[in-house]
């Protein structure tokens, strides 16, 4: 079609009514014309007129031929379909939402997944220049068989990865949380330690000022900051920063610079609100770190990032690292002999994605998230199936006016067209509501699984919006393809023939292995909602040795306020009376590791040649009141009291594993263990300490580890002063007393200094996130998978029984009982789910070999749950099938034998 | 009637287009016409005269605009444009192409 054509049919498309008038006025001129010639061949004028029409022939026609040269005839034909399809929706409104509200449904629930697995794991992050080359630095060894993946690393160690050869340019990174301000104005705020190679990774021009340079990422430099837009905006509206001080933890830095709108750098979640050069970080430490982080290898704390050189594969890129790993990992040996030998740990290094969820330790949540995400493309191609019976259902009932349409000349691709329009526009407008709802129902998933504050407004996120659409489409091929197909196919004269007789049940295999295929679906969707709830269930229920749902923990930070050993055992000293003396607190200790957060130390005991060759053995250093604090239970023997002060005999508690595993088939108690903890402390050259009591087993290092092995120690013997975090029993749960705990402890605290307060029972609940997770979307897409299906399957026995009515009301003329109909349309309900039970069940089954490790101390081929799934859904089934039936079983034979 | 020839496929618009070169004619006048100088072995269907038309109309070819008829009918009056010219030279030529090269694959089997 050449330019001036579109234009000229444009031009005619907006006449076309005029020019519709005109052409028919010609024709008629061009009939007038042509008798009046043929009068005068001698014809009558009647004669003349008659024969003129017939010459003329369709004028109708020509005329519909004609207004195929005006416009576009086959947009035109978009448009006549839409419009149809808008008003036979419209005619068959209950259709029309149950459609849409399946649909929306399934579509809601993917979009929402999608949104929340695109912004943990595919979403580049902004202003990263080379997204594609850009990585993080991910360390692995495997130790007997276990791997452990890490991806933060002593200082020195990022200092010898990045002389890897012929890799690209690296830079660092350090995400932290200080005090930032000063007095009320300070809040804890997010805190990134960049190095000054970091900035050259992102394409982010500085809202104002700059960003630091080499020389400025030096502890002996004049420190300096960049601060985020949000902070400028909100701290500063948006005023000149540049040269002001900024007191970040304990130093005060000069803010030089601030970084665009919404750059979050390489960090996950929310922007960091200041980047300070990372080597400042450590002045934010004890003395001892500011010394040895570019000494030693003690402190782990740095991630890596590489800009990958365009011409440098990954797999070259990781192998060169690996070498640097290990050069790293002989540098550390040199100071450190006990640094395992790499023959056993099997050292290498990943060039992986920035975002972790999406790298090679993604853990639990990422992999449970990936088979919600299969759940959710499940419930929507339940969901299809659904509409798509629906539709067959409708098209079998307009077989008639199908058929018709056909016999008058409508072309069959004409047919299915309008078919697949309805599909679309149906799925569109399922699209749209599943936006709403995917919106409304991933806030709710975002606050299980994105970091706080992520921004998730769907209506303005196009990658989302893409996902939508393409899943309307997909879902509008599907349900209307099959219906076109079976439309078109439509025997015409056979139909047209069977004259007035709507009654003849026509059966639909199509419709049948929809339906199977649903409650398949169903089935094993339920399987795997019932195997994620037991799975939380066992780890709700596995004995954690303590109590810590009325615990509060607070940890202080007294931002640099100045304190000799005496002052720093008397402030700890009022700290905690303080804490003891807040109304509701029934017991307070200070502690030193955190709930699942646990430290080791070197351990020698007499007559073992390798302690650390048992396992792994967890201290805890505390006052004594930690036990009453954890309720955790004393199997035999004595805590630690007061008198077990400096200059006492040294003692400690252990847990009962630890005692079966030192000392098998004898006593524990008065047993002597030595204790090296501190700085490269040698335990052989230690004091004995004494064992005096035994400790129920706790989960402290990992809900679900197993052996527990745990010690106790008493803070003046082994750390006097040194403890920064304190927890209190309170007389009611812990979340409800937060801020009163929090107002109470800040006014003990000295200067600037602050308490950080949370309930302990949080941290617990996060360590049974994963199967929380999964239980819950689970149980959401299962239920809302079920309610689909039982929909489903109520719509097609009620109207295979409507279809039936005329063979129903013989039956009950030939002198069947009610009770005998109600029982062949339940049965034939029921036999239908059983099948699809079956298929569901099995795929179930095979699937179980891929979700078993996902799963907590439960069986993902749990005959009990297979059973309690199977007997249920038969058993929907027959509820669902129960309100048809009886209809079938008030058919009146009258009507039925006068309709013939 | 005499002997009607169907007319070939694709010549409709060549055969419309030349008509209008002698002057300005109406529709009825445009199929009178090719009658005439077929002397009988062509007939336009009025079928597909009048698409035929709108479609040359749509593409620029032909130009339209009511008059009255010597008899005082009211009657929509062709003529053909400048690019119709240039449209029935192309169609000219490449017609008398088909046209030879037809003939010689005939003469060429006879013989």
């Amino acid at each position: 079609m050449t330019l001036r054509e579109m234009f000229g049919r444009m031009a005619a498309w907006f006449r076309r009514d005029a020019l519709d008038r005109e052409m028919a006025a010609e024709l008629e001129a061009h009939v007038d014309m042509l008798a009046r010639d043929l009068e005068r061949e001698g014809m009558s004028p009647a004669d003349a007129r008659v024969a003129a029409r017939r010459q003329m022939g369709n004028v109708t026609s020509q005329r519909e031929q004609s207004r195929d040269a005006w416009g576009f005839p086959r947009l035109d034909a978009v448009g006549q379909d839409l419009r149809y399809a808008i008003r036979g929706l419209r005619r068959s409104p209950a259709f029309t939402a149950a459609v849409i509200a399946t649909l929306a449904l399934g579509i809601g629930a993917n979009v929402a997944m999608f949104a929340v697995l695109d912004r943990l794991m595919f979403r580049p992050l902004p202003y990263v220049k080379a997204p594609d080359h850009t990585h993080l630095v991910y360390l692995q060894t495997t130790f007997r068989g276990t791997t452990s993946t890490n991806t933060v690393f002593p200082y020195l160690r990022y200092l010898t990865l990045s002389e890897a050869k012929g890799v690209g340019e690296f830079a660092a990174q350090s995400e932290w949380r200080f005090a930032v301000g000063s007095g009320d104005a300070s809040r804890v705020r997010k805190v990134a330690g960049v190095s000054a190679s970091y900035w050259p990774l992102f394409d982010a021009p500085p809202s104002l000022g700059r960003y630091f340079v080499a020389s400025e990422d030096d502890m002996a430099a004049q420190p300096v900051a960049v601060i985020s837009d949000a902070l400028w905006t909100n701290d500063y509206a948006r005023g000149d920063v540049v040269g002001k001080s900024l007191k970040v933890g304990v130093v005060n830095y000069t803010i030089v610079g601030v970084s665009p709108p919404g750059f979050v750098g390489a960090t996950a979640g929310l922007s960091p609100d200041v980047f300070v050069p990372i080597s400042t970080i450590p002045l934010n430490q004890s003395p001892f770190s500011q010394q040895s982080f570019r000494a030693d290898y003690n402190w782990d704390w740095v991630q890596v990032l590489v800009r990958r050189r365009p011409d440098v594969s990954i797999d070259a890129a990781s192998r060169s690292l690996s070498e640097a790993y290990i050069r790293s990992r002989a540098l550390a040996r040199a100071i450190n002999p006990r640094v395992m030998a790499d023959s056993l740990v099997h050292p290498r290094a990943i060039a992986g994605p920035v975002k972790q969820s999406a790298g090679p330790d993604a853990g639990l949540e990422a992999r449970v998230l990936l088979w919600v995400t299969g759940v959710a493309a499940m419930v929507l191609l339940i969901a299809c199936a659904n509409v798509a019976s629906l539709m067959l259902a409708r098209v079998i009932r307009r077989r008639r006016e199908i058929t018709v349409r056909l016999a008058l000349g409508v072309s069959r691709g004409r047919l299915a067209g309008q078919f697949i329009t309805e599909g679309l526009l149906l799925a569109v407008l399922g699209g749209i509501a599943g936006v709403i709802l995917a919106q409304w129902a991933g806030v709710a998933i975002r606050g299980l699984l994105l970091p706080e504050g992520s921004p998730f407004k769907l209506a303005e996120d196009w990658r989302t919006l893409g996902v939508a659409l393409a899943c309307a489409t997909g879902a509008a091929l599907i349900t209307a393809i099959g219906p076109a197909i079976v439309a078109t196919r439509s025997d015409l004269a056979a139909t047209l023939k069977a004259g007035a007789r709507e009654g003849t049940h026509q059966r639909s295999n199509a419709r049948l292995l929809l339906l199977v295929g649903q409650g398949a679906m169903s089935a094993l969707l339920l399987v795997g909602a019932a195997l994620f709830v037991r799975s939380l269930g066992n780890a709700q229920n596995v004995s954690l040795g303590y109590d810590a749902r009325p615990v509060v923990e607070a940890v202080t930070d007294y931002r640099g306020f100045p304190m000799d050993s005496a002052t720093s055992v008397a402030m700890r000293r009022r700290m905690l009376a303080a804490a003891q003396a807040i109304p509701g607190v029934r017991y307070a200790a200070a502690f030193n590791s955190r709930l699942f957060g646990t430290n080791t130390a070197e351990l020698a005991v007499d007559g073992i040649d390798s302690v650390s060759a048992l396992g792994r053995f967890n201290f805890q250093v505390s006052t004594p009141d930690y036990f009453k604090v954890m309720d955790i239970k004393l199997v035999r023997g004595r805590s630690y009291t007061d008198a077990d002060g400096v200059g006492a005999p040294r003692v400690v508690v252990v847990s009962e594993a630890m005692g079966k595993a030192l000392w098998p088939g004898r006593d524990p108690i008065g047993q002597c263990i030595r204790v090296g903890i501190g700085y490269r402390s040698d335990p052989r050259q230690q004091p004995c300490t004494t064992v005096i009591g035994i400790a129920n087993n706790t989960a402290q290092q990992n809900i679900t580890d197993d052996p527990r092995y745990m010690y106790y120690l008493p803070e003046s013997q082994f750390m006097p002063g040194g403890l920064r975090a304190l927890l209190l029993r309170m007389d009611g749960e812990g979340r409800n007393e937060m801020e009163r705990v929090r107002r109470a402890l800040n006014a003990a605290m000295p200067g600037d200094g602050f308490v950080v307060v949370r309930p302990l029972q949080e941290v617990v609940d996060d360590k049974s996130r994963s199967w929380r997770l999964g239980a819950t979307l689970f149980v959401a897409f299962g239920a809302l998978a079920l309610l689909v299906t039982v929909v489903g399957l109520y719509g097609m026995i009620n109207y295979n029984v409507a279809q039936r009515s005329h063979e129903m009301g013989v039956r009950v003329a030939l002198g069947a009982r009610p009770a005998e109909l109600v029982r062949l349309v339940v049965g034939q309900g029921m036999l239908l789910m059983l099948a699809s039970v079956a298929v569901g069940l099995f795929g179930a089954w095979v699937a179980g070999r891929w979700v078993q490790p996902l799963l907590f101390q439960q069986s993902a081929r749990d005959p009990i749950i297979y059973a309690a799934i199977g007997v249920m859904m038969v058993v929907v089934a027959a509820v669902a099938s129960t309100a048809p039936a009886m209809r079938a079983a008030r058919a009146d034979p009258n009507s039925a034998l006068r309709s013939d | 009637m005499p002997d009607e020839t169907p007319l070939l496929a694709g010549t409709l618009d060549l055969l419309i287009l030349k008509t209008l070169t002698m002057g300005v004619l109406h529709g009825y006048g445009i199929a009178q016409n090719i009658r005439r100088l077929s002397k009988d072995a062509l007939r336009v269907e009025e079928g597909s005269l009048y698409p035929a038309l709108q479609r040359m109309a749509v593409k620029g070819w032909v130009a339209s605009e009511q008059k009255k008829t010597p008899t005082g009918r009211e009657a929509r009056y062709y003529r053909i444009t400048a690019s119709g010219r240039k449209q029935l030279g192309e169609e000219e030529a490449s017609f008398q192409r088909s046209v030879a090269a037809t003939t010689r694959v005939l003469k060429a089997v006879e013989s």
